[in-house]
């Protein structure tokens, strides 16, 4: 079997937003919705004050959070571990985000300028993104990072993990124990977030330090 | 790192929770006065035909929070994992069964009202499935284990309590203005005095619950000295608590006689205790903050919750 998993290795990223920028162009997300978001962390005080960038995105969890709540049906998780929304079943009642623990389900009303002063009508690329967007995802209901599954069907890599520039970013298959991540994880000690709310994700972070 | 509180649900989820006890409760609470004999059989009546339609407009309310409501139908479709659809198949039984219990017994049909070890079998199975209701609004939020505020198991205590202490508020509310006989209605007030005094304890011991992890404890600040303060002191605490309390423990004990004067300050104070029950929800649900993620020794708060 198959199942996707996803390695960020905390000592590479330097907090460049390469992976949310591109992740907004290639999913084309209204604005105010990141699924690669970057967090920033602070600890201790001048002269031994440390900073250290968390990118995030879904963790396609083994045991999801947000598919146990789901009154609908409408969160589902493929074969290979993904978990996806349909958004003809879902009703929008956001209980996906209060039960996932790390942020990564977004609801839209609608769709809105990405420049307030700009005139009502939208700018021609804006017009494309909001048509793609409406074409996968929707406004009202729950969408979310989905490991780019459509270029992972043609044989990609999701758009954050090809953007990265520290090359802090791998995918790959997480039930294979020679695969780059497995052997990744084993050497490097690699880490889940919030292990736990028992979710079991599937991304991994390797600590910086 | 500032911790902040969830967005998503607001007014409306907190209407629709508070109306579902309310409704539960006041039918519980009819139930309760139909075993009790005869001279109750109006407060009874009034308690079993608050039920059903208090719930319909608080699921009103949980539709209109919806983003996709064309899809509402669809709200019961996984009733093995998920709260919401198993709340829905709760709550819907009850409505059912508190619509038949009420429209059977009113004026042109009246037919329970001769069958009456008929009218107490559904009492009692209408009553089980109230309590659901009233114990589903907790266990709702309960079931978001990345929020701790509302991750306990107080929660469902304190709704329930709530919900008891506001439906009798609200049959005493209509008790008083169709006008009720007095005794009934100071058994009813003492019976809210104990509801009252019941749920500053709870609310004290949930309260306290909040001390084990620090988003828990963020949540208690913001709700004791934080945004969500206000509402707490002067929605929950006074208007909702205080206000009946006193009003209820004099016109109990201080022997006002039913002149239009005590009538009068009863129908307010059960109004401020609804409006009270109503904030309580509120309170709990803008009080709700994640668990923020930990990497090493970082920790970062969702910035989007």
């Amino acid at each position: 079997m198959m199942r996707y998993g996803f390695v960020i290795d905390l000592k590479r990223c330097y907090g460049c937003y390469s992976c949310s920028i591109v992740c907004k162009a290639a999913n084309h997300t209204p604005r105010g919705i990141d699924f690669a978001k970057c967090l920033q962390g602070e600890i201790g005080v001048y002269p031994a004050a440390l900073r250290q960038m968390l990118p995030t995105l879904c963790m396609q969890c083994a045991e999801p959070a947000c598919k146990t709540v789901c009154p609908t049906g409408a969160t589902q998780q493929d074969e290979d571990g993904i978990v996806t929304v349909d958004k003809n079943l879902c009703m929008g009642c956001k209980y996906c985000m209060m039960a996932c623990p790390y942020g990564q389900r977004h609801t839209v009303p609608e769709w809105v300028n990405y420049y307030p002063e700009a005139p009502a009508e939208l700018d021609p690329y804006q017009a494309y993104a909001k048509m793609k967007w409406e074409e996968r995802n929707g406004y009202g209901i729950a969408t979310k990072c989905d490991f780019c599954r459509d270029r992972l069907k043609q044989g990609k890599k999701p758009a954050c993990v090809e953007a990265c520039p520290a090359k802090a970013r791998y995918i790959g298959d997480l039930d294979d124990p020679e695969s780059e991540i497995s052997i990744l994880i084993r050497r490097e000690r690699g880490f889940q977030l919030n292990p736990e709310f028992g979710t079991e994700p599937s991304v991994y972070y390797l600590p910086a330090r | 790192m500032i911790l902040k509180a969830q967005s998503k649900w607001g007014w409306l989820i907190a209407a629709y929770l508070f109306l579902a006890g309310m409704g539960a409760g006041a039918y519980v609470a009819g139930i309760v006065a139909d075993w009790a004999g005869q001279g109750w059989s109006t407060i009874a009546q009034i308690g079993v035909c608050l039920g059903f339609p208090s719930v319909l407009i608080g699921c009103g309310f949980l539709i209109l929070d919806l983003g996709s409501p064309k899809n509402f139908w669809r709200a019961a479709m996984k009733p093995g994992t998920s709260w919401i659809a198993r709340g829905t198949l709760i709550i819907s039984i009850f409505m059912i069964l508190g619509a038949i219990h009420a429209g059977l017994w009113l004026w042109p049909f009246n037919f329970l009202g001769e069958a009456s070890s008929l009218r107490h079998a559904l009492g009692i199975l209408g009553a089980i499935f109230a309590c659901g209701t009233m114990i589903y609004t907790g266990i709702l939020l309960g079931a978001s284990r990345p929020i701790a505020f509302w991750s306990t198991a107080m929660l469902p205590l304190l709704f329930t309590v709530s919900a008891l202490s506001t439906g009798v508020m609200a049959v005493i509310l209509i008790a008083s203005i169709t006008g009720s006989p007095k005794e009934q209605m100071l058994t009813l007030n003492r019976t809210d005095i104990l509801l009252i005094l019941l749920e500053f304890f709870v609310l004290g011991l949930y309260l306290q619950a909040t001390h084990r992890v620090p988003e828990s404890r963020a949540s208690a600040r913001l709700v004791l000295m934080g945004s969500a303060a206000p509402l707490f002191w002067l929605g929950v605490v006074v208007i909702g608590l205080l206000v009946p309390l006193g009003v209820e423990v004099f016109s109990t004990f201080a022997g006002a006689e039913s002149h239009t004067g005590s009538v009068l300050a009863i129908i307010i104070a059960s109004i401020c205790g609804l409006f009270g029950g109503l904030s309580l929800r509120q309170v709990v649900l803008s009080g709700g903050i994640h668990a923020p993620l930990r990497a090493g020794r970082f920790e970062y708060a969702l910035t989007n919750p």
